[in-house]
């Protein structure tokens, strides 16, 4: 199959994505005549963390890998845009070409030691490497260490980024290019022995592939996905600290596949819209019914997250999924 | 550095090392005998510090205090598997994370509201806030001896639990073969509740012994929980002794490379430098020495066998 009738078969298997991507393409709009400005701006966040998200899917859905440190990546990807603007290079496109350089040669070192392991150890290691290199920027004084260092908003030429609305578009069509990216990949034959691998290894094996190279190809996509949401995040928070590498970001990201639905297109880019609605929603409404206790929201989020598991099998995708069955 | 220095650092060490064990302890047999990936195990910690802080200023006595947090923490971990994880052991990791996660936020969030965001501290009886010369001319707080004694005994004990009572061989046989288990007429569904329990009250008492040293706040389970589980790596999931060992090696690690690493470092470097570098440093050296005793044995230093 070419790739142009992957891409076909992939839209029309995938009408959920396509149908969010169109939204976040008309979102402005809506955001412009309500004039709420701010709605953009979680409209972009939404998005980068949804792009994190989709890149950690790769080996965590579709390749059973469940990485644990997948946020050091968005980290790293993040401080190539920092680093390279401290010793003067400002142009976006070199940086993100540096950013997905640098994730995808760490990827590959990273994935060759880690992907020995297996199961909780694998999670397990995965997380030592985000920590080593959270600990690593956190001592790292030149740039910033603990506090951080703030970032210009980066030189992409042709495309001036004075106005907003054109990072929302920069940012929106890095997502389109890794939705179809991943498409494709899912429907390859990489893509197919990376599933293949998830559901019997041994059996793989003895079809005489080698397991470990599409591991850690698959690993070293997936950390360059990271990268990219890493270095768009870095123009549009115009700063970065090591904050972003805590191991709680990797759980986030880890939360949002599960909750939108693991090893689906459109469950990463759904769960983060969950997550951080509910993360901005959640307050204002507590405000309304118990104003005591509106910073308390997540008494309430927590158990959400249960509920999802224990009433909504296959995360929010499986949710609508069920839905819209039962309408048909 | 002076040899009295190093001795008190290695004594600070084991008592970090056995706190921590008390909390890897029940945290590798949930992982290794029920396969339950249980990140809310951190809070268990907190339930037991605040129980025993709360307690302690409400009763006016400090071992009183403890004594009535104990079975707190016993039954807070007994209706937790009762009301909500007896339903996830069969589901994958994933939903196991997704909803240990929620009850990560739920319980912090709770603690914020009943007692306020700021930490509490909790002050020792004037009995165990003394010293003791550990050397002639040594003196080491009363207290962190104790937490260690504690911790050696509680250590002894499961010890003595697992490996020579009928109860411990029904653990250890649930471990290798749960089904073989219970069809030898083992009510498996009862040992996990009381395993669970078990593993939150010997956390609670990580937590209280943790009050009177560090701060009692919302949130102080995680990092705990991250360092215990780096415990449980290192020592191979489902394995006591491994944990004990692996706790003793991270807490006397963790330690001195917190007080050593800055000295070694300034040595090369300057103050600020050293000083900025040397503690981020001595946080990763945990991380490092784990993937290095899983490059070289991807399944710990004391794999259960089966």
């Amino acid at each position: 199959m070419g790739v142009f009738s992957i891409l076909r078969d992939g839209l029309a298997r995938n009408r959920l994505l396509g149908l969010i991507l169109a939204g976040f393409a008309l979102f402005p709009v809506l955001s412009g005549i309500m004039d709420e400005p701010f709605w953009n701006d979680l409209a972009m966040r939404i998005m980068l963390l949804g792009m994190a998200a989709m890149g950690l899917n790769l080996v965590l859905g579709y390749g059973g890998m469940v990485s644990f440190g997948h946020a050091a990546f968005v980290g790293i990807g993040a401080y190539c845009v920092g680093i390279s603007q401290f010793y003067g290079f400002d142009n976006g496109w070199a940086h993100i070409a540096i950013s997905l350089a640098a994730c995808g040669l760490l990827g590959l070192v990273i994935g060759f030691l880690s992907l020995r392991t297996t199961g909780i150890y694998f999670i397990m290691i995965t997380l030592a490497f985000a920590q080593m290199l959270y600990f690593l920027f956190v001592s790292l004084e030149t740039y910033g260490g603990d506090d951080g260092m703030s970032i210009d908003r980066a030189d992409f030429m042709p495309i001036d980024l004075w106005d907003p609305l054109r990072l929302y578009y920069l940012i929106w069509a890095g997502l389109v290019i890794v939705s179809l990216l991943l498409m494709v990949i899912v429907r390859s034959r990489f893509g197919v022995v990376l599933e293949a691998i998830r559901g019997n290894e041994s059996r793989v094996e003895a079809m005489g592939l080698v397991p470990l190279h599409f591991k850690i190809t698959g690993y070293v996509i997936s950390a360059m996905i990271c990268g990219l949401a890493g270095a768009l995040f870095a123009s549009w928070q115009e700063y970065v600290s090591p904050d972003i590498m805590h191991w709680s970001r990797s759980g986030e990201l880890m939360i949002i596949i599960i909750l939108g639905g693991i090893g689906t297109m459109a469950g990463p880019l759904i769960g983060a819209v969950a997550f951080l609605l509910l993360e901005e929603w959640l307050p204002e409404l507590m405000h309304l019914v118990a104003p005591a206790y509106a910073e308390n929201w997540m008494i309430i989020f927590g158990p959400v997250l249960i509920g999802v598991v224990l009433f909504a099998r296959g995360g929010l995708v499986g949710l609508l999924a069920r839905i819209g069955g039962r309408r048909s | 550095m002076s040899f009295i220095l190093l001795l008190e650092q290695i004594f600070n060490g084991l008592q970090f090392g056995v706190t921590l064990f008390l909390i890897a302890a029940g945290l590798t047999l949930i992982l290794g005998i029920m396969d339950f990936v249980f990140l809310a195990h951190g809070a268990q910690v907190m339930i037991g510090a605040y129980a025993a802080a709360s307690l302690t200023a409400l009763t006016g006595h400090f071992y009183l205090g403890i004594l009535l947090a104990i079975p707190i923490t016993f039954a807070s971990g007994y209706l937790l598997e009762y009301l909500l994880i007896r339903h996830l052991y069969r589901r994958n990791h994933m939903d196991q994370v997704l909803a240990t996660f929620g009850l990560i936020l739920f319980f912090n969030e709770l603690i914020r509201i009943g007692f306020g965001p700021a930490a509490l501290f909790s002050s020792l009886p004037p009995s165990l806030s003394g010293f003791v010369n550990i050397l002639p001319d040594t003196p080491y707080p009363l207290f962190r001896l104790l937490v260690i004694a504690v911790g050696l005994a509680c250590a002894l004990g499961i010890h003595l639990l697992v490996s020579r009572t009928r109860m411990g061989a029904m653990v250890r046989a649930g471990a290798n073969n749960e089904t073989m288990t219970a069809a030898l007429g083992v009510n498996i569904r009862v040992l996990r509740r009381l395993v669970f329990a078990a593993g939150a009250c010997l956390a609670g008492v990580a937590g209280m012994m943790l009050g009177p040293l560090t701060a009692v706040e919302p949130g102080m389970g995680e990092p705990l929980l991250i360092l215990s589980l780096v415990v449980i790596i290192i020592g191979g999931i489902g394995s006591v002794r491994g944990a004990f060992i692996a706790a003793i090696l991270i807490g006397i690690v963790d330690t001195m490379g917190r007080v050593l690493l800055p000295v070694i470092l300034r040595s090369f470097m300057g103050q600020a430098a050293a000083d900025g570098a040397g503690p981020a440093l001595a946080s990763m050296m945990v991380y490092i020495l784990m993937s290095l005793v899983l490059v070289i044995r991807p399944t710990g230093l004391f794999p259960p066998k089966g």
